[in-house]
C-alpha cells in the first residue's frame, strides 16, 4: 500500500508539472496581449511599447517560465499584470462562491440521481422506470444556459423566491443571501449533472442485479429489493464515485457558464475576464489551481478505490 | 344664547374646515412631491466591468464612465450633451493666439483623503500625464510646453502651436487631478475630489460608491451606488425584472418589450457618439479600390441594420455624430440601390468578390447577417470572422491584418483618426489631413468646426468607411428614481443629481 501511495504521488507531481508546461505555452498562443488591452484603441504603438517594457512582458519566454515555477515552489502563484492584486488571495475570494455552489449542486444532483437511479433499475420493466429513464434522458441533454434561463424565469421573476442574479455584497457574512444567491445555479448545474449522474447509477445498479451475489443473497431469502440495497449498493457506490471524479472536470466547466448567466463573482466569471484580458500570469495560475484539483480528486478517487475495493488489494499481492 | 352659541359653533367649523381645506390646497403641492429619500442606496446595471481602476495607465470606457466627475475631477468637464463646463476651475480663460490657458481654482475643494487642493497638485497632474509615455491621452498632450502656477489659485498652460481640441481633451482623463503626496494604489483604490468616494470594488462583481460629505459643491442626494456588472443581455433584464436594480443601462432593444409590459419603470431614449464603425482597410486591395468601397457602401441597406439593432439606433452617414462639433447631415452621399452596387464592381472589374469581415465576439451576428446577405445580393461573398476582443486588437488594429472590419468607436470628438495614414482605418487623404490641421490651429471654435465639417464631407465621399448607425442609448429607471442621465451614458455616468423617492 505504501508503495502504491508513493508512485501514486510522484504521478500526481509530474501531472502538474506536464499540466504546467501545457498551461504556461499553450496560453502563450493566444493572440493579443495584455498590453494592447491596457492600451486600448486609442493607443499608439509608443504606448503600447512602453507598457509592455513597463510590465516586464520582454523577457524570453522560457525565463518567464522557469520564474514562474520558482514561484510556484515557494508557494507563489504570481500577481495579477494588471492590477497587481496576487493571485492566490483573488482564487481564495473568488473560490468561496464557486467552491460552495459546485457542493451544493452535487449535493442536489446525488440526493436525486442515486435513489431515482436505483429505482428505475429496480422496475425498470414498469412505467416507473421507463418515465425516469425518460425524463433523465430529456433532462441530460438540456443545455445547462436554457435550464439557467427557465428557472430564472420561474422562481425569480415570476414567483420572485429567489434572486435572478447576483450574489450578497456582504458574502458568507450573510449566510442565508449567500445561500438564496446560490440556489438556483446550483439547482441549474445540480439537474444537469444529476441527469447525467442518474443514468450511471441506473445501470450499475443494472449490473448489481445481475450479478451471483444479489443471486445468491436473493436464494438466501432476501427480496431482490433488499439483496440490492445491502449487497449491491457498496459496488454501485463504487461506480458512482469513479464517475463523480470524472464529473468534478464538467463541474468546473459548467460554472464557467454558469457564472456567467447567473453574474456569480467566481473564479470561472474571472477566468474568463482574465483571458479576455490577457492576464495571462493570473490564467496560468487559475488554470494551473483547477487541473490541480481535477488531479489530486482523480488520486483520491483511485486511493478511496483501493481502500474500499479488496479485489484490487488481492490482486496486488497475487501479482 | 344657545342660538348664538350653535352659531359661534357652525362659524367655527366654517372656519376650521376651510382653513384645513386651504392648508391642505396650499401645501397638496410640496407634499406631493415626496422628499428624496437621503439614505437611498442606487444600484444601477452596467455590462463592462474594468479590469483595474488605474485612471492613469488603463484605457477604456468603463473607467471614464462611472470614475471620471464622480469620483475624480478636472480643470473643466463636459455635460451629457458635451458642452464644456468648469469644475475645479471657477474660470477659464483662453489668450486670444489660443497659446495661453490660464485656469483659476476653486476655493476650499478637497481631496477624499482631506488634504487641500493646491495649485501644485493641478500643475503635477498635468505635467506626469504630458510626460509619462504609459499614460492615456499623453500624445493629447504633445502641444503643451508648459504647466506653471502663477500662483496659489491660477495655473497657466502654454502652448507650443494653438489646439483647438485642448480644452475637450482636459475634460477627460488628461484633465483629472490627482492630489501630488497621496501613493494609494490606483489599481485598486481612488483619491478624488469627486461627490462619491469610491468605497469597494469587488472583483467580477460590483464597484460601490459612498457619499462624500465633505464635498465642495452640493452633497449628492443618495448615501450610496452599487455598480453591478452584468454582462448577459437578458440577465441584466430579469434582475430588473427582480427589483434587483434601480437603473438598467445598456438596454438591449430587442428585449424592450419585456421591460415594457412589466409595471414601474420607464425607459429613457439618450444619444450617443457610439459609432457602429464598417471599417474597409484602405491599404489593400481590393478595398484600396475607391469603387469597391461606393459600392460596398451602396450595397448597405441602412434601415435594415437599424431595424436588426431592436430599432435603438439612427442613421449615420459620416464620421461625425450629431454629438460633436462639426456634424452635418451627409445622407445625400450614400443611398441604398444593389443594382447601382453591382454595376460599380463590374466597372471595378471586381465581379467575383470574397471578402473577410473581423468582428469582436461580443458584438454579436444580427448585424454581420444583415451585411453578409446584403452583400450577397451584389454578388460578394462576406466570411464573418468573430473573434475574441484581443485578438482583433492585435490582428486589425495592430497588424491591420483584415479586409472589413466592425466596432464601436464610443469616443466623441475622434476625428483624427481619419487624418491618421496610420490608424488601423488606413484612410490616407492629404487634403483631410490638412483640414483636420487646420482644425486644430484654429482659434476660433465656429471655424474648428466648420473645417472638421468639410474634412468629414470628405471621407464619406471618399467611402474611407461605413457608418453603419450610431446607437441610441436605452437606460430602464425604476419609478422613484430621478435625475440619471439620458445621454452618453456609456461614455459619463454623472450622478451628481440622481435621488431616490421612495
Amino acid at each position: 500500500m505504501t508503495r502504491f501511495l508513493l508512485t501514486r504521488l510522484v504521478l500526481l507531481l509530474v501531472g502538474l508539472l506536464a499540466a504546467s508546461a501545457l498551461i504556461f505555452f499553450t496560453i502563450r498562443v493566444l493572440p493579443g496581449d495584455v498590453a494592447q488591452v491596457i492600451a486600448g484603441t486609442d493607443a499608439t504603438p509608443e504606448r503600447v511599447a512602453a507598457i509592455r517594457e513597463q510590465l516586464g512582458l520582454g523577457q524570453p519566454v522560457v525565463v518567464q517560465y522557469v520564474d514562474w515555477l520558482g514561484g510556484l515552489l515557494r508557494g507563489d502563484l504570481g500577481t495579477s499584470l494588471i492590477t497587481g492584486t496576487p493571485v492566490a488571495s483573488e482564487l481564495v475570494e473568488k473560490a468561496q462562491v464557486t467552491l460552495p455552489l459546485g457542493v451544493m449542486a452535487l449535493v442536489i444532483a446525488l440526493a436525486f440521481s442515486v435513489p431515482l437511479g436505483v429505482l428505475a433499475a429496480l422496475r425498470r420493466k414498469r412505467p416507473t422506470g421507463t418515465a425516469i429513464s425518460f425524463v433523465s434522458q430529456g433532462l441530460a441533454a438540456v443545455p445547462v444556459v436554457w435550464a439557467g434561463m427557465m428557472l430564472v424565469l420561474l422562481f425569480a421573476v415570476v414567483l420572485g423566491w429567489l434572486p435572478a442574479q447576483g450574489f450578497p455584497r456582504a458574502g458568507w457574512n450573510d449566510p442565508l443571501a449567500a445561500i438564496r444567491a446560490l440556489l438556483l445555479p446550483a439547482l441549474t448545474i445540480g439537474i444537469v449533472e444529476g441527469a447525467v449522474l442518474l443514468r450511471f447509477v441506473r445501470s450499475a445498479a443494472l449490473d448489481a442485479i445481475g450479478q451471483d451475489y444479489v443471486r445468491t443473497a436473493a436464494a438466501k431469502g432476501l427480496t431482490r429489493q433488499q439483496a440490492l440495497i445491502r449487497h449491491g449498493l457498496p459496488n454501485v457506490a463504487l461506480s458512482v464515485v469513479t464517475v463523480l471524479g470524472l464529473q468534478i472536470a464538467g463541474l468546473i466547466v459548467g460554472s464557467v457558464i454558469i457564472e456567467q448567466l447567473f453574474t456569480l463573482p467566481g473564479i470561472g466569471r474571472m477566468l474568463v475576464a482574465d483571458v479576455g484580458n490577457r492576464d495571462l500570469v493570473k490564467v496560468q495560475g487559475e488554470l494551473l489551481v483547477l487541473t490541480g484539483v481535477v488531479l489530486v480528486i482523480g488520486a483520491v478517487v483511485d486511493v478511496v478505490h483501493r481502500l474500499v475495493d479488496p479485489r484490487l488489494r488481492e490482486r496486488e499481492r497475487t501479482s | 344664547m344657545r342660538h348664538r352659541q350653535l352659531r359661534r359653533q357652525l362659524l367655527t367649523a366654517v372656519v376650521a374646515v376651510t382653513g384645513a381645506a386651504l392648508v391642505l390646497t396650499g401645501c397638496a403641492g410640496p407634499a406631493a412631491k415626496p422628499t428624496p429619500d437621503a439614505d437611498a442606496s442606487l444600484r444601477v446595471g452596467l455590462v463592462l466591468e474594468p479590469s483595474d481602476l488605474n485612471i492613469r495607465s488603463t484605457s477604456g470606457a468603463a473607467l471614464d464612465q462611472i470614475l471620471i466627475d464622480n469620483v475624480y475631477q478636472g480643470l473643466v468637464s463636459r455635460t451629457e450633451d458635451n458642452t464644456i463646463v468648469d469644475t475645479l476651475a471657477k474660470s477659464h480663460e483662453i489668450s486670444e493666439d489660443g497659446l495661453t490657458y490660464t485656469f483659476v481654482l476653486r476655493d476650499g475643494v478637497t481631496f477624499h483623503d482631506g488634504a487641500k487642493l493646491t495649485a501644485a497638485d493641478v500643475v503635477d497632474s498635468i505635467t506626469q500625464v504630458q510626460q509619462n509615455p504609459t499614460f492615456v491621452d499623453n500624445v493629447a498632450l504633445q502641444k503643451v510646453a508648459s504647466v506653471t502656477a502663477v500662483d496659489d489659485s491660477t495655473v497657466q498652460l502654454s502652448l507650443t502651436a494653438p489646439d483647438s481640441n485642448l480644452l475637450w481633451t482636459l475634460t477627460g482623463r488628461a484633465g483629472l487631478v490627482l492630489e501630488t503626496g497621496a501613493d494609494n494604489d490606483l489599481s485598486t483604490t481612488a483619491n478624488g475630489t469627486g461627490p462619491f468616494t469610491l468605497k469597494t470594488w469587488k472583483q467580477g462583481d460590483s464597484i460601490t460608491f459612498e457619499r462624500n460629505d465633505d464635498y465642495w459643491g452640493d452633497a449628492p442626494a443618495v448615501k450610496e451606488v452599487v455598480f453591478s456588472y452584468i454582462p448577459d443581455a437578458a440577465s441584466a433584464v430579469n434582475a430588473t425584472l427582480a427589483g434587483e436594480l434601480d437603473v438598467q443601462t445598456a438596454l438591449d432593444a430587442n428585449l424592450k418589450d419585456q421591460i415594457t409590459r412589466a409595471d414601474g419603470f420607464s425607459i429613457t431614449e439618450g444619444k450617443t457618439t457610439d459609432k457602429y464603425t464598417l471599417a474597409f482597410n484602405n491599404q489593400r486591395a481590393p478595398l484600396n479600390d475607391p469603387l469597391v468601397r461606393q459600392a460596398l457602401r451602396t450595397a448597405i441597406d441602412h434601415a435594415a441594420i437599424v431595424e436588426a439593432v431592436g430599432g435603438a439606433a439612427v442613421e449615420q452617414f459620416g464620421p461625425i455624430p450629431e454629438l460633436d462639433p462639426g456634424y452635418e447631415n451627409l445622407s445625400e452621399l450614400v443611398s441604398y440601390d444593389p443594382a447601382a452596387a453591382k454595376a460599380l464592381l463590374a466597372q471595378a472589374g471586381q465581379e467575383n468578390l470574397s471578402l473577410t469581415l473581423t468582428i469582436p465576439s461580443f458584438y454579436g451576428t444580427s448585424v454581420a447577417n444583415v451585411l453578409v446577405s446584403e452583400f450577397k445580393a451584389i454578388g460578394v461573398t462576406l466570411t464573418v470572422k468573430s473573434v475574441e476582443f484581443p485578438t482583433w486588437l492585435n490582428d486589425v488594429y495592430t497588424n491591420k491584418d483584415y479586409d472589413l472590419s466592425y466596432v464601436n468607436h464610443v469616443e466623441s470628438r475622434d476625428f483624427q483618426n481619419w487624418a491618421n495614414p496610420n490608424y488601423y482605418f488606413g484612410y490616407d487623404n492629404a487634403q483631410v489631413q490638412s483640414l483636420y490641421a487646420e482644425s486644430v490651429a484654429a482659434t476660433d471654435p465656429a471655424v474648428a468646426a466648420q473645417k472638421l465639417k468639410e474634412a468629414a464631407y470628405l471621407v464619406s465621399k471618399d467611402n474611407a468607411a461605413d457608418w453603419l448607425y450610431t446607437a441610441i442609448t436605452l437606460t430602464v429607471v425604476r419609478d422613484g428614481v430621478t435625475g440619471f442621465p439620458v445621454n452618453s451614458v456609456n461614455a459619463r455616468i454623472n450622478l451628481a443629481k440622481v435621488a431616490v423617492t421612495g
